[in-house]
């Protein structure tokens, strides 16, 4: 348990107090309001740093380690997560790891819902099919990718066979819970 | 269409923001003596040819990547697509 | 009844439905149109444009006669082809386009009148009086024509969408289709087969054809459960591809609830984005027919729908058992129908033959070198007449088959200007080489229509397009098939004096093409324009080329130099409800959330939509009658005490890098690498073509790092502009960029008493007006403990700040900032009074910068710095916007309460009112609490040095004009020594 850094009680992108998750057939969405997130940027002539120990993955890929992880988001760029950490001010953690690259913290900038299978792949599949414009087939477990879903802009992690994390901008946090909750209601019908 | 994305591969054109003639990276000189007719033709004059072309995508649901899209605009054929900035450095 | 033997129907399931109010029984497997032929119903519907009897004259999606209204209600859908609608329990279906019973059309006098509305006749006839047309003629002619009717109430069903990835797709699942799938399929490829039936087989199952000596349901089941164990192949029945776009995308409809009474909890139908690597296009063919003297009464129809109808559904196409049935073919497939039937117990006339030395499969006559020239029976076929050699007598018939030949199925393989082919041998078109690239037209789609040779043909284009992708394929071993005898000669229609009906749908016959040729109208794209011909719900499917082979013979010119129209998609309809996908009503558009949204709500804010945004509007409170009332007492809050507003929504950008000051200065006009860290500038972008593009502020909170924030509209556009300057312009600086607009919570903490509230939850931070004196920035901590960002910035002219901290924070932080403020007053305001604010204090926003203005005409023209370049600065100065006099000031009305109407242009008192005189227009205006009467800013030529005139603000759409004086744009504060206190 991480001591509250304030007095002010955070609420989550959905609005309440405690993180909303759903339970349609054999998925199960959830938002993850722990997660901390910071973007990190390489300078001109950076070599690849290793913050905390993380390998940054290649174009398209993630990696975890423990409870950190990253993925791309584009050349010489990565996202940073931290399991956990949602309340801490997790960019200057990031920064002071790797000082010479910008560093934005990115926590708030995105909801993270989180989605996992009780019947392996083909349900995660079945939804991507429905919402984002991405070959299943060729986007495994330790893909990452952004892309649109319903006119919005998303990050997409398949984090293994069974599960994928799709991130949203936080002030489009209902509609696209709406989304993914619509589609995983009809796959379960 | 797909774009052949140079780092991510074949991607639908549904992720990207079309820009057109790609010489609007060739900013005129602000300092030259003739500076304001060539900013005339560099903002108002564009090529909009039936034929290959050289044109600017943005991949705004993707990595933000602006790419040089070489299309074929009579057959939307695409004969190759690279980073701008990498062409841009290679100029420089 | 007329049932047969046999059949895919399952005669242990039987459906009720109604048609025009009757009641009647079919069999799970019927479509509407099986079932009705079934009960020998042959009158189905009238003609479009003459009202004529009409029966079903197809098997398929190319119907077009059989059209009906199915449903009722909200589900009402018109113009539903009987041919593909399957059969349920309780499904009702009207006849359409007729006034008074099916039987007795009223306006059955149009077919009467028809010498008057030949092809043309509309262009011709309503030219005159011109006002006539939109008053008179177009709403009677659009009620006498069109064909069904809308239930005009709200869909109530649910669409979808979806995105599919393949190696292969197959179109189609006929015998190429199929032998093309199961290829693939066990090549391990990652396959879709799609077909717009809801059975597998295509004609397979409709033809009375062995394969492996037994039926060939038996090898489709086969298959079918091979295909569905294979992991890597998907199957979508009832799915039609109804177009082909640029590298392998496809779109198509999976109609995955239309065969249901009701959706349920499903949607009605998918929209499905298919791209594939290959396709192979086993479409099929579709027959043609030869048009002759009353060709279009019900009883006459396709020969192979004839024995679709025969085999797949056991339905005869008569009305009764014991009436006879005649085929009229000029080759050999029309005698495979007269075989079919027979086989199937039905009553055959004969085979009536054009060609003068026909064969004879079978124990039936032969009519050979006849013509069929006329019939009889004013709603169903009662007698036909038989011409040879010159001698005509009548037969008794109850219905005609007509085989004309089969048209391969090229739409998909032309929709990339991919003109097919004629081939002389097939008497068709066949699709071009140089159609869509990787699609590989095979088995009747390609021209090979023998049921061996379309399976060889399907299996040896998926081992070719698998090829091209590096995937090996095995042969695999087909059923033992025949290819029936195709031998046919060109006869295209029989010459006479009467109507013969070439395009059922849009009633156009060979009389209209020839008065077409007569009027000019010769290149197929005017025939088509000009007689309607191939166009509707059928797109002349069953007529293109029959019209193009008898316009050919007018003109002298072959078929091929004819040509055909230019194929587009849809292949057939595809509704606006499923294109949308169920983007409808509050979910037409994803919306965006302030963080404190839900706060404003509790609080019973109104919203407005700001683009994607929903913004607390205003704030009423418990006896405010109207919102005037409501933002009246938000803006003198504000100005007394202190307001706070939710200002997320303006973008913010993180601008990190040892060259992010020197990019600074190439996006804005002014200054922006001398800022201080700690310090705020307001700052102004330019377009490079040098007008006004967006405004906002720049923080530097570190050596290598700014904040730039921009108009809540811009900010996705301007974010863009920036990493197009980034990666475009200037690849060489170092700088990295990355918006952060939802990130952290904005809140604006305005008025006089704003600081004395910030003071009372800052951790330790020094608010003086030395310490932290206006355009200050920090980083800083607050309600003990919580990072946040602090900007001592204004929008309203007061004493102002803007607090930012992680977004999950500010629904707290608005709460606690309203408990904490109790006592100074403070009051939460929204959108409106934000704008009077600014209106009063004179700072331009959108309606100000709406891409028409320069920084000079904003007042804002020594922003434009000259010591060095930025984007737009160069064309800033060119003459025609340097000259441009008009400046920003601001407007009160003579009499304070007379509402001030933005856009409204502005003329000299007492001048002509137009384009000559015309001296600028309001921008913006509203109702001034502070001023007690209603001001505007606007663009008013010479404007800075005619404060105190008075002009004319004049709306001439609505007549008015009134009275301004012309003022300073600032009302408030005109010092500014307010917001620096």
């Amino acid at each position: 348990m991480i001591e509250p850094v304030t007095d002010l009680a955070p609420i989550t992108a959905l609005g309440g107090t405690v993180p909303r998750s759903e339970i349609f057939g054999a998925l199960t969405l959830s938002e993850n309001a722990g997660l901390a997130l910071a973007s990190l940027a390489l300078r001109k002539d950076q070599e690849m740093p290793k913050p905390f120990g993380l390998p940054l993955p290649e174009v398209g890929k993630a990696v975890s380690m423990g409870g950190l992880a990253a993925f791309w988001t584009g050349r010489g760029q990565w996202m940073i997560e931290a399991a956990g950490r949602g309340e801490t001010d997790f960019a200057a953690a990031l920064k002071a790891e790797v000082p010479k690259a910008c560093v934005s913290e990115q926590t708030d900038g995105w909801v993270a819902f989180d989605i996992a299978s009780t019947q392996g792949a083909a349900p995660i599949e079945a939804l991507m099919a429905r919402l984002v414009n991405l070959d299943s087939t060729g986007f495994g477990p330790g893909c990452a990718t952004r892309t649109g879903l319903e006119h919005m802009s998303v990050f997409v992690i398949r984090r293994s066979e069974d599960r994928l994390t799709v991130m949203g901008m936080r002030t489009f946090a209902d509609a696209l819970w709406h989304a993914l909750a619509v589609t995983a209601r009809r796959l379960d019908d | 269409m797909l774009i052949p994305h140079p780092l991510l591969g074949l991607r639908d054109s549904q992720e990207f923001t079309y820009f057109g003639d790609a010489s609007l990276m060739w900013r005129p000189d602000p300092e030259a003596p003739e500076a304001e007719a060539a900013f005339c033709e560099y903002v108002f004059l564009r090529d909009n040819p039936a034929g290959v072309h050289r044109e600017l995508w943005f991949h705004e649901q993707g990595d933000r990547s602006w790419l040089v899209v070489t299309r074929d605009t009579t057959t939307h054929e695409i004969l190759g697509a690279e980073l701008a900035s990498d062409v841009k450095g290679a100029a420089q | 009844m007329t049932r047969l033997s046999g059949g895919l129907i399952d005669r242990s399931r039987p459906l009720n439905f109604t048609f025009n109010g009757i009641s009647y029984t079919g069999f799970e497997g019927d479509t509407l149109a099986s079932a009705l032929l079934a009960n020998g119903v042959q009158l189905m519907g009238r003609s479009f444009k003459y009202h004529r009897p009409r029966g079903v004259f197809a098997a398929g999606s190319e119907e077009p006669n059989a059209m009906v209204e199915l449903r009722t209600g909200a589900r009402q859908e018109p113009n539903t082809r009987a041919t593909v609608t399957e059969l349920f329990e309780g499904l009702t279906a009207r006849s359409q386009n007729h006034m008074g019973p099916l039987h007795r059309d009223f306006l059955a006098v149009n077919d009467l009148l028809s010498p008057f509305f030949a092809a043309g006749f509309y262009y011709k006839t309503f030219m005159w009086p011109k006002a006539f047309w939109e008053k008179l003629y177009e709403p009677a002619i659009r009620k006498a024509a069109g064909l069904g009717s809308l239930s005009m109430l709200p869909d109530p069903d649910d669409y979808d969408k979806g995105f599919l990835h393949c190696d292969l797709l197959v179109i189609g699942a006929g015998a190429a289709g199929l032998a093309a799938a199961l290829a693939a399929g066990r090549a391990g490829a990652e396959v879709i087969l799609a077909d717009e039936d809801f059975a597998l087989g295509g004609r397979l199952v409709m033809e009375g054809d062995l394969l492996d000596e037994a039926l060939a349901t038996g090898w489709v089941a086969t298959v079918k459960a091979e295909l569905e164990s294979l992991p890597n192949v998907r199957i979508m029945t009832r799915t039609t591809v109804f177009g082909v776009y640029d590298h392998g995308i496809f779109g198509a409809v999976e109609r995955v609830s239309d065969h249901l009474p009701t959706p349920g909890d499903k949607v009605r139908q998918t929209l499905w984005r298919i791209t594939a690597k290959r396709t192979v296009l086993a479409a099929g063919a579709t027959e043609r027919h030869m048009p002759f003297a009353d060709n279009d009464r019900p009883g006459v129809m396709l020969a192979g729908a004839m024995r679709a109808y025969a085999n797949r559904w056991a339905a005869s196409p008569v009305k009764r058992d014991d009436d006879a049935i005649a085929i009229f073919t000029n080759g050999d497939d029309g005698h495979r129908t007269a075989l079919d039937l027979i086989a199937k117990g039905a009553k055959v006339l004969g085979v009536i033959d054009t060609r003068e030395t026909a064969p004879k499969f079978g124990d039936y006559e032969v009519f050979a070198g006849a013509t069929v020239t006329g019939t009889k029976g004013r709603l169903g076929l009662t007698s036909i007449e038989i011409t040879r050699g010159g001698r005509s007598e009548w037969h008794s018939v109850g219905a005609l088959g007509i085989a004309g030949g089969w048209n391969p199925n090229v739409h998909l393989a032309s929709h990339h200007r991919g003109r097919p082919v004629w081939n002389e041998r097939l008497l068709a078109f066949v699709p071009s080489p140089d159609g869509p690239k990787g699609l590989i037209p095979a088995g009747a789609a390609a021209g090979k229509g023998g049921t061996a040779e379309a399976l060889e043909d399907g299996m040896a284009a998926a081992i070719k397009a698998l090829a091209e992708l590096e995937i090996s394929a095995a042969e695999i071993s087909l059923p033992k098939a025949e290819n029936a005898s195709a031998e046919q000669v060109a006869f295209w229609h029989v010459p006479g004096q009467k109507r013969a009906w070439v395009d059922f749908q849009n009633d156009v016959t060979v009389k209209d093409i020839a008065l077409a040729h007569r009027e000019n109208m010769t290149p197929v794209e005017h025939l088509k324009r000009w007689t309607t011909l191939g166009m509707a719900t059928d797109q002349g499917k069953t007529s293109n080329v029959s019209a193009l082979a008898v316009m050919a013979e007018l003109t002298g010119k072959s078929i091929p130099e004819t040509g055909t129209t230019m194929f587009r998609p849809p292949y057939t309809g595809v509704s606006l409800a499923v294109l949308g996908g169920g983007d409808s009503g509050p979910l037409f558009r994803p919306r965006r959330l302030t963080p404190t949204h839900h706060w404003a709500a509790a609080q019973g804010a109104e919203f407005v939509e700001v683009g994607p945004w929903m913004r607390a509007q205003y704030f009423p409170r418990k006896g405010e009658m109207q919102w005037r009332e409501s933002v009246d007492r938000e803006v003198l809050a504000v100005r007394a005490g202190v307001g706070l507003c939710d200002v997320t929504t303006l973008g913010k950008i993180d601008v990190q890098g040892p060259d992010a000051g020197e990019f600074l200065n190439r996006i804005y006009a002014n200054m922006m690498g001398t800022l201080k860290v700690g310090k705020v500038r307001y700052g102004l972008m330019l377009r490079e073509d040098g007008h006004a593009y967006d405004d906002g502020t720049c923080a530097r909170m570190g050596e290598d790092h700014y904040v730039v924030t921009t108009t809540t509209a811009n900010a996705g556009l301007v974010y863009r502009q920036m990493e197009f300057a980034h990666q475009c312009l200037w690849p060489d600086l170092d700088v990295q960029l990355i918006s952060t607009t939802d990130a952290w919570a904005q809140i604006a903490v305005a008025g006089p008493k704003s600081r004395a509230l910030l003071s009372r939850i800052v951790d330790d931070f020094d608010l003086s007006n030395e310490a932290f004196p206006f355009m200050s920035c920090a980083a800083l901590t607050i309600c003990n403990g919580l990072r946040a960002r602090l900007f001592r910035i204004s929008f309203s002219g007061e004493l102002a700040y803007e607090l930012a901290v992680p977004a999950r924070y500010g629904h707290a932080l608005m709460a606690r900032l309203m408990e904490m403020g109790a006592d100074l007053g403070v009051t939460p305001y929204g959108t409106e009074a934000l704008a009077v604010l600014r209106i009063e204090k004179g700072h331009a926003a959108g309606a100000e910068l709406n891409g028409q203005t320069t920084a000079q005409m904003l007042g804002l023209g020594k922003m434009v710095s000259v010591k060095k370049d930025s984007i737009g600065a160069v064309m800033s100065r060119r003459e025609g916007l340097a000259a441009d006099t008009r400046r920003l000031v601001g407007f009160r009305s003579a009499d304070p309460q007379t509402q001030i109407m933005a856009g409204s242009h502005l003329f000299p008192e007492g001048a002509e009112q137009n384009m000559a005189t015309d001296q600028g227009w309001i921008t913006s205006a509203c109702y001034s609490p502070h001023m007690k009467g209603y001001i505007a800013l606007g663009l008013l030529e010479d404007g800075a040095a005619r404060l105190g005139e008075v002009v004319v603000a004049a709306n001439p759409l609505e007549g008015q004009a009134m009275k301004l004086e012309v003022v300073s744009a600032h009302f408030v504060d005109p010092e500014g020594g307010r917001l620096r206190d």
